[in-house]
């Protein structure tokens, strides 16, 4: 895994404060980069590439074609979860 | 002297929200199953009354006594000329902007943090749950639980925790219980650092944590709450752009354009909406939601001859282009990528009520730092969107020669946030530093291609 820009950083859109490159690789969801990725990095290096490189295929494509659920489902969804995590 | 302030009377205050979905129609949400979610679906984590309002298509809404009450602590906010940047921009447009930083926690959030606790106190709930990342929801709801003598217990992702101790401290001296999420409290969390007990969280985890608080109260008394995105959260808004709207009639103004940072779409709704109700009644406005730009545009890009697909399918036009190749479809589809966006902001932007506005965030420093030094106010960062935009616009007026009226929202003020403004002046932000390796790389695509001439016209 190149680490070269793993200590650039930016602000979150999402948190408000700032996080570095290594935070936005490591933290998605399932362990994968953040689906904003490309977004928020394009304007500092050659984003798309530098995940092409150190992700396989099948990470590559899951996190381009990431979307986040509209905001009911995934509230449906977390709710369910946290039902189960109870019982 | 010229007037700066447009001010209203706390009689004059609004005394119904504008719901939008009276005048739109929406595809219902679907739940994981595909089909339209029953909204009982939810009561486990919102009280009943917020849900029918989430759900209502009744156009105005009235807003409890109670409620008004503790606005008044702050609302109605001024509206302000920017006269100051009118005249450093030396533009014949007249700015005005809703002072929304002048609320307790210094944001627009309070404005539903403080109907939804009240609608949980209304309810029998003890206590809120929530999840924030810098702190700026946490600070609006656990403000707004004091109001009601309600608990308030947030989950702040560890990474913003630990960066931004001041927003947990506005929370304790609130009353709210603010803790770093992954947290043992829950079981989501326990998972969390089981397998990383180093771990700087995520929003993901931290959501999960304070839903499975809220439905884990046996005693049925604790609901969770959201500060964006839904119906319920972009009505409780539109207080600022009704209060706007009466404001402007005092001075005999309308606005020719309406601009706001939308991430959510909760501030940049709760200025525009009232005022899309006009345009769908026939006035002609421009709506602009303005957000980071998502995709290359032509700062550094060679002007070559390239193909407009990835495919290399069209024929080759002369464009800024860093290669068909550089960026995969789904990201090169240009303008906003509206995850994560409010679905109301969504459909409007789809039927071109609203037309979607894009900067990068260098631009957007610089514009509030412009501002700073005319207005006074340090914007926060994502106020600065909308601050380029209206820059953009008051320019655009020059060079028109109209003396336009723009309209905009300042979101909240940047006190908390002034790391990422030294970042700016060290010159750590940069707009596009491909190295020229990088650069090298993505132009060897072009290689075989022909070169357009740069042509001038003047």
């Amino acid at each position: 895994m190149d680490t070269s820009k793993d200590s650039l950083e930016r602000r979150c859109p999402r948190l408000g404060s700032p996080v570095s490159f290594r935070y936005c690789m490591l933290y998605g969801d399932n362990s994968l980069p953040c689906w904003k990725i490309f977004d928020c990095w394009w304007e500092a290096f050659d984003v798309t590439t530098y995940l092409k490189l150190n992700l396989s295929e099948d990470q590559f494509n899951t996190v381009v074609n990431s979307k986040p659920k509209p905001k009911i489902t995934s509230l449906i969804e977390l709710i369910e979860q946290a039902k189960k995590r109870n019982s | 002297m010229q007037t700066r302030k447009i001010l209203l009377s706390e009689d004059e205050m609004p005394r119904q929200w504008y719901n939008i979905l009276a005048d739109i129609k929406m595809n219902p949400p679907l739940g994981p199953d595909g089909k339209p979610v029953n909204p009982e679906a939810l009561a486990a984590v919102f009280p009943m009354n917020l849900i029918e309002q989430e759900v209502s298509t009744e156009r105005w809404i009235d807003i409890p006594e109670e409620v008004l009450k503790v606005y008044s602590i702050w609302r109605p906010s001024p509206l302000v000329r920017a006269l100051s940047l009118e005249k450093a921009l030396d533009t014949p447009a007249k700015i005005y902007f809703k002072n929304e930083s002048l609320s307790p926690p210094g944001s627009h959030k309070p404005n539903t943090a403080v109907p939804q606790a009240y609608y949980n106190k209304v309810f029998g709930i003890k206590k809120i749950t929530t999840e924030t990342g810098a702190g700026q929801w946490g600070s609006a709801l656990s403000f707004a639980c004091a109001q009601y003598g309600i608990e308030c217990k947030v989950f702040m992702v560890r990474i913003s925790f630990d960066q931004k101790p001041y927003r947990k401290s506005m929370m304790a001296v609130w009353g709210g219980n603010c803790i770093a999420s992954p947290s043992n409290e829950t079981k989501a969390g326990r998972d969390a650092l089981e397998k990383d007990p180093n771990t700087p969280g995520s929003l993901g985890i931290a959501i999960s944590e304070a839903i499975e608080a809220a439905i884990s109260d046996e005693t049925g008394q604790t609901r969770y709450s959201l500060g964006s995105v839904l119906n319920h959260v972009l009505m409780h808004q539109t207080v600022i752009g009704l209060e706007a709207k009466k404001q402007l009639e005092k001075v005999g103004e309308y606005p020719d354009v309406i601009i706001g940072c939308a991430g959510g779409g909760s501030n940049f709704s709760g200025l525009s909406l009232p005022f899309v109700y006009d345009k769908l009644n026939g006035k002609q406005i421009d709506i602009y939601p303005v957000e980071p730009s998502a995709c290359p545009t032509i700062t550094r890009a060679p002007f070559v001859y390239d193909h407009g697909d990835t495919a290399g399918y069209t024929p080759l036009l002369p464009m800024h282009s860093l290669g068909h190749g550089f960026v995969p479809a789904p990201i090169h589809a240009g303008g906003l990528r509206y995850h994560g966006m409010a679905p109301i902001v969504s459909q409007l932007v789809s039927e071109g009520i609203m037309e979607a506005k894009a900067v990068t965030q260098l631009e957007a420093y610089k514009a509030g730092i412009i501002v700073a030094r005319t207005e006074g106010i340090i914007p926060a960062p994502e106020t600065n969107h909308a601050l380029a935009c209206v820059i953009d616009e008051a320019k655009k007026a020059k060079e028109e020669g109209k003396e336009k009226v723009i309209l905009f929202n300042w979101s909240g003020h940047g006190l908390l946030d002034l790391a990422a403004y030294d970042n700016y002046f060290s010159g750590k932000m940069k707009d596009f530093i491909l190295t020229d390796e990088e650069m090298l790389k993505s132009e060897e695509i072009f290689a075989n291609y022909p070169k357009p001439a740069l042509l001038k016209n003047r």
